[in-house]
């Protein structure tokens, strides 16, 4: 029963995802700035830093069956979110084994995550022309409102969902530390 | 450690041919999905279709207590209206009696103004703002296709994109380009014949509609109705588009292009309708010809 809840959970998350812009004020969105939850990913890296062991790589599967997923159901383009998803994942999955698992470093990696994702995902948009938004606009208008607001997400999940992903953790690989 | 560099080094390698190859499939210009797709969208719409009763109960609430408070002020002035609308309806019916009569007689039964109205709601906004979908809980199950066009009470919306069997997704028309246009005309209160044009595009800077204009020399006002004209094919003629802000002669000197500003709110709506033309579309009078 256990194995189920992680991919649930992440189901959860991609729905509400549609639906997070509803509870944004109205005029925030339509003025110029462009907030993009990352919830997801936000949520792999939890999952890469307390579900995960040094030798399982569960993360990097569901970032890319996720990612895959949110191509489908939200973008024209299958593959974008698929591939910045799992080369950061496999990146923070990489750096993890550097340092200690604590609040500070699930931020930080929070931060540098959604940062080199997005970073990821506007350049490729570019290339193929869904957008053509300048560098120095992207940075103001988008990638900046979008890092603070994924940022809160996190502060609010992390309490929440950290025990719960260690207990399933331990249950799992039974984890004897 | 040289082979785990290796190893590493292919799977990244893989991952951008598995990237350039997928991209390059969704890229194609198709209107049909995929079954894989297709499913998935449906369930995943299913889903959301539950989750977003609570959201959009605990979203409205607010505006909704600010409506409260205008609701007496309000109620008299509409009060005051109704007296005025019993008259037009009168009216209305007669010269739709008229209108009926008359064509009748000339034998003609079909209007490029006819259509079937599918009501829907939106269940989910794309969450990646460049790309301007929403998605409806209507799909091909209940008549929608591919291209036809949505609208709310306030005026047009977008057009259907891709439909799955139950759900659609549907591309705003903040979104639209060049590969998208809808012809128009424009309602100019006094001339008789109606200048015609083109919805080529969105102005982000100044969240308005490109609208180029047929003819150098026709004269067209600032806040002059702009609708669909039905002659693109593929919509009805007479849905409300937007108001003409501004209009300037294009960068070539050849022809105008005039700003318009959409009637309807395209980042605030639960509730849309889309618009089944009657009257065949092109695509389908060549598929019933071929069989």
């Amino acid at each position: 029963m256990q194995r189920f809840y992680l991919p649930f959970l992440l189901l959860m998350i991609l729905v509400f995802q549609g639906v997070a812009l509803d509870f944004l004020p109205e005029s925030l969105i339509a003025d110029k700035w462009i907030i993009v939850p990352h919830w997801i990913l936000i949520f792999l890296i939890l999952i890469s830093v307390f579900y995960d062991l040094e030798s399982t790589y569960y993360s990097i599967l569901y970032a890319i069956l996720f990612g895959l997923m949110l191509d489908i159901v939200y973008t024209n383009v299958i593959g974008v979110y698929m591939f910045t998803y799992g080369i950061v994942t496999y990146a923070i999955h990489g750096i993890r084994k550097v340092l200690h698992t604590n609040y500070f470093v699930a931020l930080l990696l929070g931060i540098v995550g959604v940062t080199a994702a997005d970073i990821g995902i506007y350049i490729v948009y570019w290339f193929i022309g869904i957008h053509a938004m300048s560098w120095n606009l992207y940075l103001i208008d988008r990638l900046v409102p979008t890092i603070i607001s994924n940022v809160i997400f996190l502060i609010l999940l992390y309490p929440i969902v950290k025990p719960k992903l260690l207990k399933w953790s331990q249950g799992k690989f039974d984890r004897k530390q | 450690m040289l082979f785990f560099r290796k190893k590493r080094l292919f799977i990244i390698l893989i991952g951008f041919i598995l990237l350039v190859g997928l991209i390059g499939f969704s890229l194609r210009d198709r209107d049909e999905l995929t079954t894989a797709e297709q499913f998935l969208k449906d369930t995943v719409g299913w889903i959301q279709g539950i989750a977003h009763v609570p959201v959009e109960f605990t979203t409205t609430i607010f505006s909704n207590i600010d409506e409260i408070k205008n609701v007496y002020k309000e109620n008299q002035v509409l009060k005051e209206r109704l007296g005025k609308y019993k008259l037009l309806v009168h009216e209305n019916q007669e010269l739709k009696i008229d209108n009926e009569e008359l064509q009748s007689i000339l034998d003609k039964t079909e209007s490029i103004k006819d259509f079937v109205p599918i009501q829907a709601s939106v269940v989910s906004r794309s969450h990646e703002q460049w790309f301007k979908l929403i998605t409806i809980n209507k799909g091909k199950q209940d008549g929608v296709e591919a291209n036809m066009a949505v609208i709310t009470g306030e005026g047009m919306i977008g057009k259907v994109q891709t439909a799955s069997q139950f759900t659609s997704t549907v591309l705003l028309l903040n979104g639209f380009d060049r590969s998208n246009r809808i012809s128009v005309s424009i309602d100019v209160a006094d001339q008789d014949k109606d200048p015609s044009g083109f919805i080529v595009g969105y102005d982000e800077e100044s969240d308005s509609l490109l609208l180029e204009l047929t003819e150098y020399d026709s004269k067209v006002n600032k806040d002059d109705l702009v609708v669909s004209s039905g002659l693109g094919g593929l919509f009805i003629s007479g849905l409300e588009i937007g108001k003409i802000k501004e209009v300037n002669p294009d960068q070539y000197g050849l022809t105008q292009v005039a700003y318009v500003e959409p009637s309807a709110d395209l980042y605030a709506m639960n509730h849309v309708i889309v618009v089944d033309r009657v009257m065949p579309t092109p695509d389908e009078e060549k598929l019933e010809e071929e069989e």
